[in-house]
């Protein structure tokens, strides 16, 4: 390995150290190996004594391939998997549309700042769950009740994130534009934006996760389609293998969301490329 | 001939946390010639700094003024470039861009933009690195983009606030061998801020030396004739290095 | 003298701009409410909510409980899930973050479990635990944890390598390593997750007492969807905003205070 810190080469050389029994054994991946089958293992022997309740990860797995191609209430596993992101998507979209502006232009404009940012402090301690009632009294328990939690669990984290953004932006920067001729407009466009830019991110990704959380909440309580609604059809008929089948469903689409944001970063802040990162 | 720029009894007054009353600098008065290299020398927390950034026009002197030639300073302009002393580059633009964001804020065409950034980024010796991010540079590579900005811009009069004051003792003397030669071959009207004296002498046309702090006061100017490129081994910079430790009993 | 007190004035068009704002926010929700511009099945005015949470103050019905009643069941359940999520969270962390066989028992678990939203649990752990308090204590403890978990773990590895090569040349021991130098230097993360978790905590069990629950603040807010009495969903829903902001102030005054510990 090569590196180079301020004109000086760094070079690292790995010693090479025979495999060793004791090696292999404590080699973090193979650990990682044998903690995930031990923990399937673990869990067959559990459900296949019919302890707490639970399925076999083989049978949860079955119905989940059987859940593929067979139709429930209309819709096969990826039917209602869609039903869930489009939700959110739909939601998420409206969140962030009205959300990141609106932080932004908290975190640029002082009066702005002073009308909303009380109004808004009333409405950011409560967790969006909070308002799957009120969305039911408002919108029934259609879609349109759905998409509103979704809205306004990733409004608020957008928000404060596009604010918290350009807050934190370091007011020399500014007097680089300043120095090199520039007005406020350009600024804002070449300083405040950019710069807030990984601010915005991460408020993309906190909003993902509380979006998740929400669309399951409004699900749980009152839905026809969606991986929420999977579950708890599981636990009206007691069958855990439904239960557990829509949670690892879950899971999985949840994963794919984050990956997706964080791949949309890398693709949108290129300089976060080379940074290491956990 | 006039001079460049002038400085007329500047004093500055900030007002920290909005009810603390901090005087930085007092009286401060002095004179740059057309491409000159003036050397600033003064301690921390001197107001170097502050002096700079009100040449700069990014802070208004609480009394006195700043004239270009023979204008009075009232902003920031695009005749004066400024470089920073903790880099601050643009962390999400290339090399490339830091350079080229002057021309740009200008509205400079693509091409011609790209052909005049390239010309400074090769002055500063870093062709082969446009397309890296200030992240991925060492401390002595990040100031050079600094420099190249600034230069990118084409302001008639460069200030430079202690350039290399985080570089390593090695690096820093090939730095200010660099410096030298762009200044060489770019002749501008240079004001250069530093803390260190045998950087001052190494570069200087002319030496201002501050003291105190709290408010910082115009201590001695020194002529530096040494004929270039200067040695630090020479005699004579020994002996102007003696001169003003003994006068401003400033520790290297 | 270099520093010199002065007293400079506040803009105080900012603060006037915030308290008109307030009004005007209060006040348009009573006349929209008022003046029946949105229907009394939909929402309820700041006046009846006011109303309600006097009366509910001492008042069981309609809902079974008084409002100390439910706030006090939240408050248990939340704490006790908190206070369990540090307990385990922070030594899972740590542990995973230095030693690397815990890391690679532990991760695949962990990473398996991370993604499920902590709601999706609710089936099983009615199953479990009925709707009960450990029910819901199970879920905001998986809530909880996550952070606490992930922070602990970061801030070890962000310790300083060069402190530990130092160690390692003094003839440090590995357990002498972890406990003397990245435990205090992981302890500013593990602070900053106090606040991360909390709020992830309160927001599912919001989730857990709508659901699996027949007292708490998320309790009360869905019996005011079920009984159509929106003052009561409103009510539910400002208690459990003012609940949020106060444990949020008291864990900003303790993560500040823990901060200035170790700094010192
Ligand atoms: N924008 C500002 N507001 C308040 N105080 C400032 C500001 N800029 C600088 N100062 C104060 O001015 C003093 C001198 O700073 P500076 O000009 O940076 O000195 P130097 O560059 O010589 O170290 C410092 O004590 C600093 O606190
Ligand atoms: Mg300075």
């Amino acid at each position: 390995m090569e590196r180079s810190v301020a004109n000086e080469v760094v070079k690292h050389v790995k010693e090479k150290k025979p495999w060793t029994v004791g090696r292999v054994l404590t080699n973090e991946y193979f650990l990682y190996v044998v903690s995930f089958f031990t923990f399937l293992i673990v869990w067959h022997y559990i459900a296949a004594a019919g302890l707490l309740g639970l399925a076999t990860p083989e049978a949860t797995l079955k119905e989940m391939v059987r859940l593929m191609s067979v139709r429930l209430a209309g819709k096969n596993l990826f039917g209602h998997a869609w039903a869930s992101s489009r939700r959110i998507i739909i939601g998420f979209a409206i969140g962030a549309a009205a959300g990141l502006p609106l932080g932004l232009l908290m975190g640029l404009n002082k009066y702005i700042n002073s009308i909303v940012k009380p109004v808004f402090d009333l409405f950011k301690p409560m967790p969006p769950i909070a308002w799957i009632s009120i969305s039911i009294l408002w919108f029934g328990i259609g879609e349109p009740s759905k998409i509103f939690i979704i809205v306004i669990g990733s409004f608020v984290p957008c928000v404060l994130n596009a604010y918290s953004g350009i807050r934190i932006i370091d007011p020399e920067l500014y007097d680089v534009i300043r120095v090199l001729g520039g007005n406020r407009r350009q600024e804002i466009f070449y300083v405040s934006f950019p710069a807030a830019l990984p601010a915005l991110f991460a408020g993309v990704q906190i909003s993902m996760s509380v979006a998740w959380t929400c669309v399951l909440a409004a699900e749980l309580v009152s839905s026809r389609s969606g991986l929420g609604w999977i579950i708890i059809r599981g636990m009206k008929l007691t069958k855990p293998e439904l239960v557990l089948g829509g949670m690892a469903a879950i899971a999985v689409v949840a994963w794919l969301f984050s990956v997706a944001a964080s791949g949309l970063e890398k693709v949108l802040c290129p300089w976060k490329r080379g940074i290491k990162e956990l | 001939m006039n001079p460049k720029i002038e400085c007329r009894n500047i004093s500055k007054v900030f007002i920290q946390k909005g009810k603390q009353r901090v005087h930085v600098l007092e009286d401060i008065s002095l004179e740059v010639m057309h491409n000159e290299f003036l050397v600033i020398l003064g301690p921390g927390q001197s107001g170097k700094t502050t002096l700079l950034r009100i040449i700069a026009g990014l802070e208004t002197p609480t009394s006195g003024q700043v004239l270009v030639d023979g204008k009075e300073v009232t902003g920031p302009g695009q005749d004066r470039g400024l470089v920073f002393q903790s880099y601050m580059l643009f962390f999400w633009r290339t090399v490339m861009g830091n350079v080229e964001i002057g021309l740009k804020l200008r509205g400079v065409d693509k091409k011609k933009r790209r052909e005049i950034a390239q010309h400074y980024i090769n002055l500063v010796g870093l062709q082969g690195f446009e397309k890296h991010y200030p992240h991925q540079l060492s401390g002595g590579m990040k100031q050079r983009v600094g420099i190249a900005r600034a230069y990118a811009n084409n302001p008639e009069i460069m200030l430079l606030d202690e350039p290399f004051g985080q570089l390593d003792a090695q690096t820093r003397m090939f730095m200010e061998k660099e410096t030298e030669r762009i200044w060489q071959t770019e002749k501008k009207t240079v004001i250069f801020v530093t803390n260190n004296i045998d950087e001052a002498i190494y570069l200087g046309d002319r030496i201002v030396t501050l003291k105190d702090k709290l408010p910082g006061r115009m201590d001695a100017i020194y002529d530096v004739p040494l004929p270039r490129p200067r040695e630090h081994t020479d005699l004579e910079f020994v002996k102007l290095r003696q001169e003003i430790t003994d006068r401003s009993e400033l520790v290297l | 003298m270099a520093y010199e007190e002065v007293k400079v004035k506040e803009p105080i068009r900012f603060k006037l701009l915030s308290i008109m704002s307030l009004l005007a926010f209060f006040g348009i929700w009573e006349f929209i409410v008022d003046a029946g511009i949105v229907p009394r099945t939909m929402l309820a005015a700041p006046s009846q909510v006011v109303v309600l949470f006097i009366k509910k103050l001492t008042q069981a019905n309609p809902d079974g409980a008084t409002l100390g009643a439910h706030a006090w069941m939240s408050a248990k359940e939340a704490v006790t899930a908190y206070v369990l999520a540090i307990i385990v969270g922070v030594p899972l962390g740590l542990f995973m973050g230095w030693f690397k066989v815990v890391r690679g028992i532990f991760r695949p678990i962990f990473e398996m479990i991370r993604p499920i939203p902590p709601i999706a649990w609710i089936p099983l752990c009615i199953f479990w635990f009925g709707i009960g308090i450990w029910g819901k204590v199970y879920i905001i403890w998986i809530a909880g944890i996550v952070p606490f978990t992930i922070n602990s773990w970061v801030g070890v590895n962000m310790t300083d390598p060069a402190l530990i090569q130092m160690a390692r040349t003094y003839g440090a021991t590995d357990w002498q390593i972890f406990t003397k130098l990245c435990v205090p230097s992981a302890l500013p993360m593990i602070f900053g997750a106090l606040q991360i978790s909390l709020a992830y905590c309160w927001t599912n069990l919001v989730g857990a007492e709508l659901l699996a629950a027949d007292k708490g603040l998320g309790f009360l807010i869905e019996m005011g969807r079920r009984l159509a009495m929106p003052e009561m969903v409103v009510l539910g829903m400002v208690c459990v905003g003012i609940g949020g902001a106060l444990i949020g102030v008291v864990v900003d005054k303790l993560e500040k205070r823990l901060l200035a510990g170790i700094r010192r």
